[in-house]
């Protein structure tokens, strides 16, 4: 009995913190999501009124109005969705090309690791300036040396800009990932398979890929979990612009707390994020735990 | 064949290798250096001139000059000790309680035999929890405390959210360690706090000092929270990064020689942890 006592003092105090700063101001959030409280507006008072926040997004009255909510959740899908593809795909053929013994192999590895550790809003504002600067950046030097006209990248593709740094900045993690469970196959296994004649194609697809799905999988699943929640990088870089076309659900809370003062909507949407983030993972997680049944 | 053509095609063979691995290493190498490229023509232009650094070059005169603009900035060193602050003490204090959490829910015997790994899923999904879900009631509750104005609501935020990191990688380093030690030293009668403290962490060494290291990283870049919850007295590093084109203006060599202050210790630290990274990250999840 007395050692039980100790591992809930051990136990204990991690979780009430955690309880008090993560799940129970998400049940706030939860609550104020059910008000009406506008911060700019003390003297209403602040009532429940149900849905209404819910509604204020996710109601479509007529198909001409379609909310913008709509559009904002399709951007926050599609940003993280073709990030995660390039991640996965590209990521992967970098990965076999890191497998290869070659001389000093590993500073090459590290070089690549970089970006996955810089801070968000600092790469933004660098790739922002001294890349796809129009005058003084890389690119609007070389499109004129070429004798093409840089157009303004961030205004006029800002989802695509956005993509490009997502990617430069989470591939070094799949790659890292990828690499492990690459160099986790056992060398008999890739002797045997030269031996046998397999077609290099044939080796990469049918055997190692089936063999890293596990890792594939991890590095999936935590890019998502962390690239949803990505705010730095679009605050200093588009800005959500122009207008909302680069807005994401993060993006779209904080505007709601801090430009509309709305708790009641903001919280709102802070509900619906995570229940996209969590629709997300299980969908994921499902998938990809069919497809290792169908290979073991 | 005579023995001189079989030399012959020995070599031919020897250097076709030769020659693909000469190719392979360029290619590799060429990638790997143009993926680095922004952050290195970032560290380089921390060396020019405001003058020099207008139009994109590589090979330049250096100078000190901008660096020491940079560093004669007052605000810049507040930004600096704030993140310090929160990198040392947030991971500190996550590191406390995470790493007995983790070693609770590893070797200790709680009530049910099926609580260990309720509890250690329910840290688990934590980490899913995306910062927006407790901004507002958090921000709130700071305003009216006025904690915006001190460092530590910020602290216990990242506290929060970091501990669930340090239970997760810190978990898969214990179980690695054989059971076995932990009843051997509990017959000959230690106490269970001398088995963390005596055998369970000196083991675990590596592992715990690379996830402090990770945490460490992952505060020090933290921006939402960062810039949500602090005022302009407890703002950190990638707030004053967000803020650095209204409030200096487009200076390239000057955001060059800050951006490196704010990244250089964050990637010198992460590439310490890598291979404790993808063990910590991924082992329960690929085993699993």
């Amino acid at each position: 009995m007395k050692t039980r006592k100790t591992e809930y003092r051990f136990l204990m105090p991690a979780i009430v913190v955690v309880a008090i700063m993560t799940q129970f101001p998400f049940l706030l959030t939860v609550i104020f999501s059910t008000l009406r409280w506008n911060l700019s507006r003390p003297d209403l008072p602040r009532t429940f009124n149900g849905f209404d926040n819910y509604l204020y997004f996710l109601k479509i009255e007529s198909l001409q109005h379609i909310p913008e909510f709509y559009s904002i959740l399709w951007q926050t899908v599609l940003i993280t969705g073709v990030t995660l593809l390039l991640c996965s795909v590209v990521g992967f053929i970098l990965a076999l090309l890191l497998d290869h013994e070659i001389p000093g192999v590993n500073i090459a590895r590290t070089l690549m690791l970089g970006p996955f550790f810089v801070m968000s809003t600092a790469s933004g504002v660098i790739w922002k300036t001294t890349i796809f600067n129009t005058t003084f950046g890389w690119y609007g030097v070389i499109a004129k040396a070429l004798g093409a006209t840089p157009v303004d990248l961030v205004s006029y593709h800002p989802i695509g800009v956005i993509i490009v740094l997502f990617t430069w900045q989470w591939m070094p993690f799949f790659i890292l990932v990828l690499l492990a469970g690459l160099q986790g196959i056992p060398q008999d296994l890739v002797d045997s398979m030269r031996i046998d004649g397999v077609s290099w194609l044939q080796g990469v697809f049918k055997i190692k890929l089936p063999l890293i799905m596990n890792h594939m999988r991890v590095a999936i699943m935590l890019g998502l979990v962390f690239l949803i929640k990505e705010f730095g990088l679009i605050l200093v870089t588009t800005a959500g612009g122009p207008g909302t076309r680069s807005y994401t659900l993060p993006y779209a809370v904080y505007m709601q707390v801090f430009s509309a003062n709305n708790v009641g909507r903001a919280s709102a949407l802070a509900v619906m994020t995570v229940v996209l983030t969590l629709i997300l993972v299980n969908l994921l997680y499902r998938s990809i735990v069919k497809r290792n049944a169908r290979y073991s | 064949m005579s023995e001189r053509t079989l030399v012959q095609v020995q070599r031919t063979i020897r250097m076709r290798h030769l020659w693909k691995k000469v190719l392979m290493t360029a290619l590799v190498y060429g990638i790997a250096i143009a993926y680095f490229f922004p952050i290195l023509y970032m560290f380089l232009s921390g060396f020019k001139t405001e003058q020099q650094a207008v139009m994109p070059a590589i090979f330049f005169k250096p100078t000190l000059e901008t660096y020491r603009k940079v560093l004669s900035d007052p605000t810049m060193y507040q930004y600096l000790r704030n993140s310090l602050f929160q990198v040392l003490v947030g991971t500190g204090v996550s590191l406390l309680l995470g790493v007995p959490a983790s070693f609770a829910l590893v070797f200790g015997r709680l009530k049910h035999p099926e609580s260990n790994g309720k509890f250690y899923l329910w840290f688990i999904t934590t980490i899913l929890l995306p910062p927006v879900a407790v901004l507002i009631p958090l921000f709130t509750w700071y305003q009216q405390l006025n904690l915006i104005n001190t460092p530590y609501g910020l602290m216990m935020a990242y506290v929060g959210f970091h501990t669930p990191i340090v239970v997760w990688m810190v978990h898969s380093f214990f179980s690695d360690l054989p059971g076995e030690i932990f009843e051997a030293a509990e017959i000959d009668g230690c106490s269970k706090l001398q088995q963390l403290t005596r055998i369970a962490i000196p083991l675990a060494r590596t592992g715990i000092i690379s996830a402090g290291l990770l945490v460490a990283v992952f505060i020090w870049n933290e921006f939402f929270l960062g810039f949500n919850l602090t005022g302009n007295p407890t703002a950190t590093l990638p707030v004053y990064m967000s803020r650095f084109r209204e409030q200096q203006g487009m200076f390239v060599a000057q955001l060059s020689a800050s951006s490196t202050i704010a990244v250089l210790p964050a990637i010198i630290l992460g590439w310490m942890t890598q291979k404790a990274l993808v063990k910590g990250l991924t082992m329960g999840a690929v085993k699993g």
